[in-house]
């Protein structure tokens, strides 16, 4: 036995389930982290059934209403310290958590129940969900729709009957009449009336900064003034249309039984969408998830992050590593030239070496006080004081933005593209060079036709390890330009279009903020895993952008194994 | 070691020579005066003066190390690249020492076109090799750069086998194919020397045949030097013969006489095997 043992080992078979032991449990432990990630997130957004059911509490009986969100077994003893009086003999409970929604009537969206105060379980086909602007879900039957005061149609039972049917239908109609007025009365706030009071600034800005200069012309200033009666009279008419609309869209309303019996009004331009999860089919819940989904990447957020979708995040997270890429490429390309190609070899250039390597090391919080300190204090600051001094006091770049959060990252990512590319640098035979060169090119010129082109794949590694490393950055992000909530995005109509002084959303950001800064945590939860699984597809995203691109690179100069 | 000694003591006689040897101003090519290369402080090659013809094709052997490649790189300053490599002495071409203040490297090896031992194409396209000179000399003119390509490659022997895929990478040339490539690319923007660095030592029999030919066939347009450790080669392909030693030129002549009857113990040695 001893002797089969010591020629296994010297066979080197150990070694190899060793090595291949490491990389499955490597591979095991990346699967898993999706995994979790991406069921938690993404099963947030198919539609639960919502039960209604009596809850019996200290003898107190009730109706409740909401979806199950959560089952967990809780220990006895822990339920009779709480004063609950659990038989003995019994080990664990089983506890619910609903999702009770209706924040405006109790207060709170989440409650936890015992399984065993829960009685008469069912699903009631006419039970609805609505999602709304403002409060939360709502949950409850629909009694009745509004125009103004008078009511167009109402229903009184609980079945499913042709009659209840054609109230719904019309609310169906008035909610999406509802929706239509709204996407104008966006167009208008956002874009147009944005427009209109980006121009009132610059018109602002203009005359501030002639008052600075001590400019006095009065032909500008009619010209200005012209402008911006002009521009005060769009305003004008857009304020009026906004009015009428706003009057149109709060025309209609439904009154609904909520779980309590009480029956409340509730103004149709308040609801996103309203469905009854358990009256719909497999197809229907899965048209609701995918229409959940794409709200979830293309929408902005509403209720302080909570619902809606995370766009400005994705937009803002995308932008940020595109704008980061590009200042770092050039920049430690460059670098990396210089030190591999014409610095002198020695002690210095070790010394530099051993730096650059090091700053890759540096925590990233540390980036992130030294892009406060010294860009946007210090440079931002500057460059107010120099072209923006008619916006002051409110600073244009002396305060955290895109602009700064790009350069910051670019900064904490430079190391890796300078080290990437030397290592490229390095590994181009001398012999293209010499030949290069004994063609009568010139350093110059064989450093541009031969070896940069060669060394791009290199240089491709060290941006996808750049943008894998600045796009998960959340740290020194937070001193440097992002912010829980900015709906406006950094790229837009209005000139100078690319808005690098604005202030942007992220989403790892967004996860701490969503996660543990949100009132809501429980509802938040989910959203966590969401963006958490967002996130790594966006990075993924890019870094298979980015591998696309090494390899066509690759293939083009594949002269590397000479 | 007793043959080290010899060569030292001879120095004397060896430059009598190579006075023997006595070409006229115009016939030649370049002029090297005491020419020394050092490594650090290490000297390479110890002072060498000799005369190199033109249109003739002039090669230096000897055993590894001798100096032979150090010397050849002189010619065309590509000793420059190392590091800690210093040059004494004079190489004269057209009157000038190329190794003067004033002089243009990137121009001067322009005019000494060099071939090394591995085949070296660029990852480019066949075409786009053999244009890459004279783009750097910046010609613009399609139907030029088209015309000279299409001479290059003729002139060394590649047309035929390449003319239907010019525009494919170099890299999928055979190594011979390749050698030949870089020595199209290297004549493409018409050097007046080209330096023949072992060009053969890295191909088979049938390619190393074709590239003697080309050199052959390359002697009416330029001068050649290459160096060789084949001494059948060198016999076959050069007029002139230099027989190189520990940094020291120890031989100069006609590659006949040279190959048969050579004025020093050490040359015969060396060329009829008993050492090196």
């Amino acid at each position: 036995m001893k002797i089969s043992i010591s020629k296994w080992t010297k066979s080197g078979s150990p070694w190899v389930w060793l090595n291949a032991g490491a990389v499955a449990i490597s591979v095991i432990m990346v699967v898993c982290l999706i995994g979790l990630i991406a069921i938690r997130g993404l099963a947030h957004f198919w539609p639960a059934d919502v039960i209604q059911a009596t809850y019996v509490e200290k003898g107190n009986r009730s109706t409740v209403i909401g979806e199950v969100v959560q089952i967990e077994q809780v220990n006895a003893t822990q339920l009779r310290d709480a004063g609950i009086k659990v038989a003995l003999g019994i080990d664990s409970l089983e506890r619910k958590l609903l999702k009770t929604g209706n924040r405006d009537i109790g207060g709170i969206d989440f409650s936890w129940a015992l399984a065993r105060d829960l009685s008469d379980i069912n699903t009631p086909a006419m039970l609805f969900t609505a999602e709304r602007y403002e409060w939360g879900n709502l949950y409850g039957f629909l009694r009745s729709l509004k125009q103004g005061d008078t009511v167009v149609n109402e229903y009184t039972g609980y079945d499913k009957s042709s009659q209840y049917m054609g109230l719904w239908l019309q609310l169906d109609k008035s909610l999406l009449r509802a929706q239509r007025i709204r996407d104008k009365i966006l167009d208008i706030e956002k874009d147009q009336i944005g427009s209109i009071n980006h121009q009132f600034e610059r018109l602002r800005l203009k005359k501030r900064s002639m008052q600075l200069d001590d400019i006095a012309d009065s032909g500008v200033s009619a010209e200005m003034a012209l402008k911006s009666s002009e521009l005060a009279a769009q305003y004008k008419v857009l304020e009026d249309k906004l009015v009428s609309l706003y009057s149109e869209i709060n025309r209609d309303s439904i009154s609904v039984e909520v779980s309590t019996g009480a029956v409340i009004d509730v103004p149709v331009a308040n609801l996103v969408r309203i469905f009854r999860a358990n009256d719909m089919n497999q197809f229907n819940k899965a048209v609701h998830y995918v229409e959940k989904v794409w709200e979830f990447v293309s929408e902005d957020p509403r209720e302080a992050n909570t619902e809606g979708g995370i766009f400005p995040a994705i937009f803002g997270t995308v932008m940020m590593v595109i704008l980061m890429s590009i200042m770092v490429t050039p920049f430690g390309v460059v670098a990396a030239v210089y030190l591999s190609e014409y610095a002198k070899q020695g002690f210095l250039t070790r010394l530099i070496r051993i730096a650059v390597n090091n700053l890759a090391g540096v925590p990233s919080i540390v980036y992130g006080v030294f892009g406060l300190g010294f860009f946007v204090y210090l440079l931002g600051g500057s460059i107010d004081q120099l072209f923006y001094p008619e916006a002051l006091p409110s600073p244009t770049f002396g305060t955290g933005g895109l602009l700064w959060a790009s350069i910051t990252l670019a900064l904490l990512t430079v190391p890796v593209v300078i080290v990437a590319t030397e290592e490229g640098l390095s590994r181009i035979p001398s012999a293209l060079k010499e030949g290069s060169l004994a063609l009568g090119a010139t350093k110059a010129e064989t450093l541009f036709k031969i070896i940069l082109p060669m060394t791009s794949p290199a240089m491709m590694t060290g941006v996808i390890l750049a943008i894998a490393r600045a796009a998960g950055e959340v740290a020194p992000l937070m001193l440097v330009g992002v912010v829980k909530l900015a709906p406006t995005l950094p790229l837009n109509m209005n000139y100078p279009y690319l808005h690098l002084d604005q202030k942007i959303m992220h989403l790892g950001f967004h996860i701490y903020d969503v996660g543990f800064q949100s009132p809501n945590v429980e509802a938040a939860r989910p959203l966590v895993y969401a963006t958490a699984f967002l996130l790594i597809l966006v990075i993924a995203l890019l870094n298979l952008s980015a591998v696309a691109i090494r390899n066509r690179l690759r293939e083009k100069y594949k002269a590397l194994e000479m | 070691m007793s043959e080290v000694k010899t060569a030292n003591i001879d120095l004397s006689s060896l430059i009598k020579g190579q006075e023997n040897l006595k070409f006229a101003d115009e016939e030649i090519m370049l002029h090297t005066k005491d020419l020394k290369v050092f490594y650090g402080d290490k000297e390479a090659v110890h002072g060498i003066t000799m005369e190199i013809p033109k249109n003739c094709v002039t090669a230096f052997i000897g055993p590894s190390g001798c100096g032979k490649s150090t010397l050849l790189r002189c010619f065309n300053r590509m000793n420059d690249l190392v590091d800690n490599c210093s040059i004494g002495g004079e190489i004269i071409l057209d009157d000038r020492n190329i190794y003067g203040k004033d002089v243009e490297v990137a121009e001067l090896r322009r005019r000494v076109g060099m071939v090394f031992q591995k085949p070296n194409p660029f990852p480019k396209s066949i075409y786009e090799n053999v244009a890459y000179g004279l783009r750097i000399q910046g010609v613009k003119k399609k139907r030029i750069i088209d015309e000279t390509v299409e001479w290059a490659l003729k002139s060394a022997a590649l047309w035929d086998e390449v003319k239907d895929r010019l525009h494919e990478s170099a890299l999928g040339l055979s190594g011979g194919q390749q050698q030949r490539l870089v020595i199209a690319r290297t004549i493409a923007v018409k050097p007046e020397v080209l330096l023949l660095d072992e060009p053969a030592s890295a191909l088979d029999p049938i390619s190393t045949l074709k590239i003697e030919e080309l050199i052959h066939e390359l002697k009416k347009d330029f001068t050649i030097i290459i160096v060789t450790h084949n001494m059948q080669q060198a016999a076959r392909v050069s007029d002139y013969t230099a027989f190189m030693y520990m940094g020291d030129l120890i031989e100069f002549g006609v590659t006949d006489t040279l190959f048969t009857n050579p004025e020093k113990k050490q040359t015969e040695d060396y060329i009829t095997g008993r050492f090196g």
